[in-house]
C-alpha cells in the first residue's frame, strides 16, 4: 500500500511538471527542452532552506515557487530572440547550466553528495510523514495545477498565448505584447515546476543532481508530447502511463543495471514513434504548425 | 604553463572540430539539428574498442572500424527515422525531438551492452610524453592533431574538387535551386550522413584513446560540437573549425582559472550568449531566425 501511494505521489508530481511544461510548449508554442532546470531549482531551494537554515517546509516551498518563477522568467530570455529548433537548443543549454550548478557549486548544494535528511512536509505541529497524508498533498498539488492551468489557458491571457503560437506576427499586430506574454508564461511554468521540485524533495527526503539532468528534461518533454500538445488531461494521463507503468518492470526480476537503460530506451523509442506517427500526442489536437 | 594551456586547448579543440565538422556537414544538407550525432560518436568509440579487443593490431584498425560503424549507424538513422519524416514534410522541431529520441535510445543501448563504467582503448604501459615547445604532449594527442588536420584537408579537397563535393556545396547553398538543375538531393543526403558520421566515429575513437570511453560521453561531445558550429556560423566549414578551436581554448583557460568542473557551464553560457547576441556566429553566414 505504501508503495502504491509512493507511485501515486510521483505520478502527481510529474503530472504537475508535464502540465506546467505544456503551458510553454503546448499552449504558447515555445519549445522548452530544459524544464528539469526549474524542477531542480525548486527542489534545491526548499531542501537548502529546510536542512541548511532550519526553515519550515511551507516556507521552503513558498521560496521554491518564488525562485522557480524567477528562473523561469530569466530562462525566457532566449524565447524573446529565437524560434523553433534554435530556441530548443538554447533552453537545453539552460538545463545544462542549472545541472552544472547543482553538481559543482558544492558550497551551496553539496554537489554530487546530494542533500540527505530533508524533513517531510509539516504545517505547524502537524507533520505529514505518513505516506497517505503526503500523497493527499501531492494529489492536491496536481489538482490545483490543473485548475490553475485550465483557468490560465481559458482566460484572455491564454487566448493571447495561443495566438502567439499560431502566428506571432498577427498576434503582435493585434496589440499583444509577445515578449511580456512569453516572460509571464515561462515564470508561471517555472513556479509550478519549482513547487513540484519542493514536493519531490520533501517526499523522497534526499536529492542529488542525478535527478535533474538534461536527459530528464527530455523525459519531461516526452511526457508532455505523449499526452498531447495543449491538452492538460493528456499530460496527466501521460504521467500516469509513463511514470506508473515502468514500475511494473521492477516485478520482472531484472537487475537494476538493466532496468534503467531499458526504461530510457523505451522512452527514446516512444519519442521517435510519436514523431513518426502521431506528433500531436495522444489527446492533442494541434499539429506543430507554428515551427516551420 | 601558457604553452601547455594552449596545447591542451588545441587538442580538445581538434576533437570538437571533428565533431563539429560532421555535424555541420549534415546540418548543411538537411537543415535541422541532428542531435543523435552524439550517440553516433559514442558508438564509434565503442566499436573501436570492440574491434581492438577482437582483432588486436595497431590503433588505426580500431579507428577505421569506429568510423565504419558510426557511418552505418548514421545512415540507418537517416533511413529509418529522418526519411519517413521528410516524406511527411515534418517541421524542424519534430526532426529535433525525434533526434533526441534516437539519442536516448542508442546511448542506453550502448550502456546496456557495455555497462555504465569507464573503458579505455589504451593498451600497454603508459608512455612518457614528448616535450613540444615547452608543453608535454602524449603520442595519442599527436595522433589527434595529425588526424584532425589530415581529415580536414581531405574533406576540404572533397568539397572543393570532386563532383560529389560540388553537389554537396550546391545543396548546402540552395537545396531547391540544386534540385532544379538536376542534382538529386537524396544522394547528397546519404553522402553527408555517411561522411559526417564517419568523422564522428573517428572523434569517438580518438576520445577513447586519448582519455576514455563512457556511454554518456556523446552528450558532452555533441553539445560542444553544436556550440562550436553555432559560434563559428553553422553552415560554414572553416567557421566550425574556428569555433571548435575557440571553445577548446576557452575550456582550457576555464580549467586553469576556475577548475575543470566549470567547463560545461562556461561553454553553455558562451552558447546562450552567442544565440542571444550574435546568432549568425563568427562567420555570420547562418540564416537569421
Amino acid at each position: 500500500m505504501e508503495y502504491v501511494l509512493h507511485i501515486l505521489t510521483m505520478v502527481c508530481i510529474y503530472a504537475g511538471l508535464a502540465m506546467s511544461l505544456n503551458l510553454t510548449v503546448g499552449f504558447a508554442g515555445q519549445p522548452n527542452v530544459g524544464h528539469a532546470a526549474f524542477f531542480c531549482v525548486g527542489a534545491y531551494t526548499s531542501a537548502i532552506l529546510t536542512v541548511g537554515c532550519g526553515a519550515s517546509p511551507p516556507l521552503g516551498m513558498a521560496c521554491a515557487v518564488l525562485l522557480g518563477s524567477v528562473t523561469g522568467a530569466l530562462a525566457s530570455a532566449p524565447a524573446l530572440r529565437l524560434k523553433g529548433d534554435y530556441l530548443a537548443l538554447a533552453t537545453f543549454g539552460t538545463g545544462v547550466i542549472i545541472h552544472a550548478l547543482a553538481k559543482n557549486w558544492v558550497a551551496m548544494t553539496r554537489g554530487p553528495m546530494g542533500i540527505p535528511g530533508i524533513p517531510s512536509v509539516s504545517f505547524g505541529n502537524v507533520t505529514l510523514s505518513y505516506p497517505s497524508a503526503f500523497c493527499a498533498v501531492a494529489v492536491a498539488y496536481a489538482a490545483v495545477t490543473y485548475t490553475l492551468c485550465h483557468l490560465v489557458v481559458s482566460s484572455p491571457f491564454g487566448l493571447a498565448l495561443r495566438a502567439i503560437r499560431e502566428d506571432e506576427t498577427v498576434a503582435k499586430s493585434t496589440g499583444i505584447s509577445s515578449s511580456a506574454h512569453k516572460i509571464l508564461v515561462f515564470a508561471l511554468s517555472g513556479a509550478l515546476a519549482g513547487l513540484a521540485g519542493a514536493l519531490f524533495a520533501h517526499h523522497i527526503t534526499f536529492i542529488d543532481p542525478s535527478t535533474f539532468t538534461p536527459m530528464d528534461s527530455l523525459v519531461l518533454l516526452l511526457i508532455t508530447v505523449f499526452g498531447g500538445m495543449g491538452s492538460l488531461a493528456g499530460s496527466c494521463l501521460a504521467a500516469l502511463v509513463l511514470i506508473g507503468f515502468p514500475e511494473i518492470l521492477r516485478y520482472l526480476g531484472l537487475p537494476v543495471i538493466v532496468v534503467g537503460p531499458l526504461r530510457q530506451m523505451a522512452y527514446g523509442l516512444l519519442l521517435v514513434m510519436l514523431m513518426l506517427w502521431r506528433p500531436q500526442g495522444l489527446l492533442g489536437k494541434y499539429r506543430w504548425s507554428w515551427c516551420t | 604553463m601558457v604553452q601547455q594551456l594552449v596545447v591542451n586547448g588545441l587538442i580538445a579543440g581538434c576533437i570538437y572540430a571533428l565533431v563539429a565538422l560532421g555535424f555541420a556537414l549534415i546540418y548543411r544538407t538537411i537543415r535541422f539539428f541532428h542531435f543523435a550525432h552524439g550517440a553516433v560518436i559514442t558508438l564509434g568509440g565503442y566499436a573501436a574498442y570492440t574491434a581492438r579487443n577482437a582483432l588486436g593490431g595497431p590503433m588505426w584498425v580500431g579507428i577505421v572500424f569506429g568510423a565504419l560503424a558510426a557511418s552505418v549507424l548514421g545512415l540507418a538513422i537517416d533511413c529509418l527515422v529522418y526519411r519517413p519524416l521528410r516524406r511527411r514534410k515534418a517541421p524542424d522541431l519534430v526532426f529535433l525531438i525525434a533526434s533526441f529520441g534516437v539519442f536516448l535510445f542508442v546511448q542506453n543501448a550502448i550502456q546496456l551492452a557495455y555497462g555504465p563504467g569507464i573503458l579505455s582503448l589504451k593498451t600497454g604501459p603508459i608512455s612518457k610524453g614528448h616535450d613540444l615547445l615547452g608543453a608535454i604532449v602524449t603520442d595519442a594527442q599527436i595522433v589527434v592533431i595529425v588526424t584532425t588536420v589530415l581529415l580536414t584537408a581531405i574533406l576540404w579537397a572533397l568539397l572543393r574538387f570532386t563532383d560529389l563535393g560540388r553537389r554537396m556545396r550546391a545543396v548546402a547553398d540552395d537545396s531547391l535551386g540544386a534540385s532544379v538543375i538536376g542534382i538529386n538531393p537524396k544522394s547528397v543526403i546519404v553522402a553527408s550522413f555517411g561522411i559526417g558520421s564517419a568523422l564522428g566515429g573517428v572523434a569517438g575513437a580518438l576520445v577513447g584513446w586519448e582519455t576514455n570511453l563512457e556511454p554518456t560521453m556523446g552528450l558532452t561531445l555533441i553539445l560542444k560540437g553544436i556550440v562550436a558550429s553555432i559560434v563559428g556560423g553553422i553552415v560554414s566549414i572553416p567557421g566550425a573549425i574556428m569555433g571548435a578551436i575557440l571553445i577548446g581554448l576557452i575550456e582550457s583557460l576555464v580549467a586553469w582559472t576556475l577548475g575543470a568542473q566549470w567547463q560545461d557551464l562556461v561553454t553553455f553560457a558562451v552558447l546562450v550568449g552567442f544565440l542571444l547576441l550574435r546568432p549568425t556566429g563568427i562567420a555570420g553566414l547562418a540564416r537569421e531566425r
